[in-house]
């Protein structure tokens, strides 16, 4: 059997390739996702085990767990350094401070980071750290900054030049004392970072008398937990003395954990387009085994037993999935680098020094690629092995398998199973909703999958129906279509997995979209909103409400603050502080019970529907664990049911939040103009307040629509974009479907070629056909993808997405571009039908 | 050999004359297969004519390029050299863009077997090569036809529907549905019982009796190449006899002579 299988694979080399292409575009998006994370988890290893060198302890504040927003910390008073020094053993020691500074270009435009943030800190000569200086001198004075290496190279900053730096304070000018490196590498992760001396540090950062951290260096001879138990000595209750090297290794762990999130992101992508794979090799091995019918019979009539005939078609499976599986893990270093760009392009820039490939993403892109092709290679061989002998000595091919009620039975089945569990999980309340709604959504497609074939031909005598008009070729591709449903079925459905995803986010968007226009109309009732610009994360200085409110256009301000919590269930949320009296003003927040005005210290604001799953209501207290302050108990004494505005289910006030979080910086700011003064008037003033903030926005209420448009439409098509492989893998399959067809058919399209039709036609009629199959493809994908938006959707309401927003033109939109596709995809297929040669065909056996 | 038929009428007096009266006129054919030792020549100098209105049966053992003669004549395959007149008009040296027009408007064609398009009814094939030429058939024509192969009741059935017999009965409808100016038939009977075949037989030799068809048929079958009105017999490329008005036990005894 094995020189058999050998044989006939290479005797099918084309149909082989295309088997093998959808396993290698799978297993490299697999490989590639792998490749990718592995390389910007190592960059960040890289990054952050260098950081700390030449330190060896860091005292600082104790923190009840690392919140993804910073400032987990309180500060430590300025004159523990003093303390610090005079600890036996320690080299030197200084205060260091870490804050938002972000630089202004030359044409005054903010620097921005592909989400990379923008830091400030203290610069200090001993101990010698891992920053070091590469031109010019250290910062000294109220005047002076250090700029990283890759910022000034990026934006043309010298030594001497004069530049503004936007700090939690003010923005300011310095001149450039000298210019600052890692060593060899010139910035951190693509973070730019501004120095100060220490004085200046604690006037930008806002933070007078304190520093965050003492980094220390010991004397040679001393080891480092000699030292620390030496310096916690001398420590007040809740400051730490901690390992540099075990800090480095937890900042490199906080930022790899934000960004697991997105390496599971990129593993679904992948997951997706092997998924959609496993169609197009389910239908390649289907069909090749009905053209082989012949072949297997008379295998069979010599003798070989219906085991080993179904052992010849697995044996070809295993051949195909390690090969392709190999080549797959090969292409995988192309697809991470793709993803790199493509991902770049939508502004996420990734830290890379070398492509890394870990054992683990070969033997995992490996197993999956082979076990997928086997588990395609199932059914067909299977029915291989049901192949009579006497198919050996009929003339004719057998007609297509009829359609069992058997599995109209099973594919219902298995569609209710799927939904169920989809909806268990949108709706439901167990488990984990995310894996449970994935699961339900694969379950519906392959049941659907199953019962594609029942309405496959009709559905395709009536997608051709308009193709009537194109005569001949036209009536034909119809025709061709609908003979052999299951066929036309599988791969169809690879299509309409893909394009049922396209058109769930793309109902998702504009439902978001729709749902935060009305709440913007509905509660907003703030003239301006002040926010920043761009995916980067940077801040407002309180000082720019503080100017705002000063001007006499101007009646209300009300900044919000962001922090981050963990309840006594150890999930983490973001809280909202704000000024209750203004904020009340600007908005409309809903509330149900008690009110927002009354808000006051250690009193907390709930979403509605939170407080119920809680359990709890106005007068209950609520346990929030803060990272530099510990557990608070506060005291529920309002419930709001409209958080679209503030984002989260929890309102503290501003003296809470500052008693409770050591930055000082807003990250939204409504402003209300006074009644009688023109919105325009008003935005010339507080846009000449603005003006020395370049990295800030000024938004009235239709630029901020325009803005989060903007921003859902790029995190859609990054989506689309990564669904994109998928539909290419879908397209293929079309591609290989008729070109298998057009293999099987080769007497017939030589006897149409005989009577007259011309190349021109025959290519048509293999044209319409596949524009035949992505339509229908097209079609089932919208309706199932319109099914999981409204549920999706519709399990999303009490998150603020209350509006369903269908758009059914873009939609429609879709059906014609999968139509484009199909032309596309027929190209190679169409021209080898047309080329056959005419003699040959006809008296092809 | 004489290069013009013995069937009545005027004898040809010019070459443009005898183009014009002829359906196929081929000149001295050379179809030679592979290069160097290896070539095999299918044909060698093959040269005939088949005046309009005629039933021609050619016929010779396997290997004797009568099914060569057959494609090289229908412009379906390419000549090492040669040339051939379809009406009048060289189709030898046709691009293919054109042989493919020549197909589908002067030439009809019945192949042994996998005559029709197994997606299209039998209406649908029979007008299949006017549907792809977007001309409409003559009605009445069709009408005739399908009264004459006995199908009427059978015209919306797809090919897998109709019997081997009703199959090259549609076949045959197909090939002359759009009157063309000469009919190709690869061994029409090869896979029908004796019954059958004659019945297709008749039909065929009805259209050239009654509406001046024009047929060449390959058949290595003697009953079925006396329903011609001569046959030539093939061998090794060149043609070694030919016959007039022929009858099944005398082309018997030539295949014995030419035999032996």
């Amino acid at each position: 059997m094995w020189k058999l299988t050998i044989k006939n694979l290479k005797a099918r080399k084309l149909r082989l390739a295309m088997t093998a292409l959808a396993v290698v575009l799978g297993v490299g998006f697999v490989a590639g996702t792998f490749v990718l994370t592995d390389t910007m988890n190592s960059a960040f290893d890289n990054l952050f085990s260098d950081v700390n060198d030449g330190l060896d302890v860091i005292v600082r504040a104790e923190s009840e767990f690392e919140s993804q927003l910073g400032g987990s910390r309180q500060p430590i008073p300025e004159s523990l350094i003093e303390t610090v020094r005079q600890v036996d053993g320690v080299q030197a020691a200084a205060g260091n401070i870490q804050g938002y500074a972000q630089f202004v270009t030359k044409d005054g435009e903010a620097v921005t980071t592909g989400g990379a943030p923008t830091l400030g800190g203290a610069w200090y000569d001993e101990p010698k750290g891992s920053l070091v200086i590469r031109d010019g001198k250290a910062p000294v004075g109220p005047d002076q900054v250090m700029v990283d290496a890759a910022t000034a190279d990026a934006h043309d900053f010298k030594v001497g030049d004069r530049i503004t730096v936007i700090t939690q304070v003010a923005p300011r000018t310095f001149e450039v004392s000298g210019i600052a490196g890692f060593g060899e590498v010139d910035s951190l992760g693509g973070a730019t970072l501004a120095t100060f001396d220490l004085p200046t540090s604690q006037e930008v950062f806002n933070k007078p008398g304190v520093v965050d951290s003492i980094d220390v260096a010991a004397e040679s001879g001393v080891s480092v937990d000699e030292l620390r138990t030496r310096i916690r000595r001398v420590l007040p209750d809740g400051v730490e003395a901690a390992d540099a090297q075990a800090v480095a290794a937890e900042i490199a762990d906080t930022i790899k954990e934000a960004l697991g999130f997105f390496n599971i992101a990129l593993l679904v992508f992948a997951g997706i387009s092997l998924f959609v794979g496993a169609f197009l090799i389910f239908n390649t091995f289907s069909i090749t085994v009905a053209q082989r019918t012949r072949e297997f019979a008379l295998l069979r009539a010599l003798g070989a037993s219906g085991r080993q005939v179904t052992g010849a078609v697995f044996l070809e499976a295993i051949v195909i999935g390690i090969i392709a599986s190999a080549v797959g893990i090969a292409a995988g270093f192309g697809i991470a680098l793709v993803l790199q760009v493509l991902l770049g392009a939508f502004g996420i820039d990734l830290p890379s020094d070398g492509l890394v490939f870990l054992p683990r993403t070969g033997i995992v892109a490996a197993a999956l690629g082979i076990v997928v092709t086997l588990v395609s290679a199932i059914a067909p061989a299977r029915r291989a092995a049901k192949i009579s002998p006497m198919a050996a000595m009929r003339e004719t091919a057998p007609k297509p398998p009829r359609f069992s009620p058997r599995r109209t039975i099973a594919g219902l089945v298995v569609t209710l199973i799927g939904v169920g569990v989809l909806f268990g999980g949108l709706f439901g309340d167990f488990g984990e909703p995310a894996q449970l709604v994935g699961a339900g959504a694969f379950i519906t497609f392959m049941g659907v999958a199953v019962l594609t074939p029942l309405f496959a031909g009709p559905l395709a005598n009536l997608v051709g129906l308009p193709m009537q008009v194109m005569r001949m070729p036209g009536k034909l591709a119809r025709r061709n279509a609908a003979r052999n449903p299951k066929r036309t079925a599988a791969t169809a459905a690879a299509l309409m997995i893909g394009l049922a995803l396209v058109a769930l986010v793309t109902i998702m968007g504009s439902s978001i979209k729709a749902s935060t226009n009305k709440v913007l109309d509905e509660s907003l009732e703030a003239d301006f909103t002040v926010a920043t610009g761009g995916f980067a994360p940077s801040f407002i200085s309180p000082q720019v409400a503080v100017d705002i409110a000063a001007l006499p256009e101007v009646s209300v301000v009300a900044p919000l603050r962001l922090g981050q919590f963990r309840r006594e269930d150890k999930n983490s949320f973001f809280v909202v502080g704000t000024n209750p009296a203004t904020l009340d003003e600007v908005t409309d927040l809903d509330v149900v019970e008690g009110s927002l005005r009354s808000l006051g210290d250690n009193e907390l604001l709930l979403y509605r529907q939170t407080a119920d799953d809680l359990g709890i209501g106005l007068g209950d207290t609520f346990g929030m664990q803060f990272a530099s302050t510990g557990t608070e108990k506060l005291k529920v004494v309002g419930l709001f049911e409209n958080k679209s505005l503030v984002q989260t289910d929890y309102v503290i006030s501003l003296s809470t939040y500052e008693a409770n979080f050591p930055e000082k910086v807003d990250f939204q700011v409504f402003v209300k103009v006074k009644d009688g003064v023109s919105t325009a008037v008003a935005r010339k003033s507080i846009e000449a307040v603005m003006e020395s903030y370049p990295s800030l926005n000024l938004e009235n209420q239709a630029e901020t629509k325009e803005k989060q448009a903007d921003q859902v439409n790029q995190l859609l098509s990054l989506v689309t974009a990564m669904l994109g492989l998928a539909l290419v893998i879908a397209l293929f399959g079309i591609t290989n479907t008729l070109a298998l067809s057009v293999f099987e058919r080769t007497r017939e399209l030589g006897l149409l070629r005989a009577v007259g039709m011309s190349r021109r036609q025959t290519r048509r009629m293999v044209r319409w056909e596949a524009v035949i199959i992505s339509i229908i493809g097209a079609v089932l994908g919208l309706g199932i993808g319109v099914f999981f938006g409204w549920a999706l959707v519709k399990s999303l309401e009490s998150e603020g997405i209350s509006e369903l927003t269908i758009p059914y033109l873009q939609l429609l939109g879709y059906v014609g571009a999968a139509g484009l596709a199909g032309v596309v995809a027929a190209l190679f297929p169409a021209r080898r039908a047309a080329k056959l040669n005419v003699l040959e065909a006809i008296s092809t056996e | 050999m004489s290069l013009i038929s013995n069937r009545p009428g005027a004898p040809a007096s010019s070459a443009q004359d005898l183009l014009s009266r002829a359906a196929v006129v081929a000149v001295d054919l050379v179809k030679i297969y592979g290069e160097g030792e290896a070539a095999v020549r299918a044909l060698d100098g093959v040269s005939l004519v088949v005046p309009k209105g005629t039933f021609t049966a050619i016929m010779g053992p396997s290997g004797s390029g009568k099914s060569t003669l057959l494609q090289c004549l229908a412009a379906l395959d390419d000549l090492t050299s040669g040339k051939v007149f379809i009406g009048g008009a060289e189709i030898s040296s046709l691009e293919e863009k054109d042989r493919t027009r020549l197909r589908r408007d002067k030439v009809g064609f019945i192949f042994q077997a996998f005559n029709l398009i197994p997606t299209l009814d039998a209406m649908e094939n029979i007008t299949l090569p006017m549907n792809l030429a977007r001309t409409s058939p003559d009605k009445k024509w069709l009408d005739y036809l399908i009264q004459t192969v006995g199908l009427k009741d059978r015209l919306h059935h797809l090919p897998g529907e109709l019997s081997g017999g009703q199959q090259q009965r549609v076949a045959a409808a197909r090939a002359l549905a759009s009157r063309p100016e000469i009919v190709f038939a690869d061994e029409p009977t090869g896979n029908l019982d004796s019954r059958r075949g004659q019945e297709l037989l008749q039909f065929l030799r009805r259209t050239v009796d009654e509406f001046n068809q024009t047929i060449v048929m390959v058949t290595h079958d003697p009953f079925a190449a006396s329903h011609a009105d001569r046959v030539i017999f093939l061998a090794d490329g060149r043609v070694v006899e030919e016959m007039v008005d022929p009858k099944a036990d005398q082309i018997l005894d030539l295949i014995k002579t030419l035999e032996s």
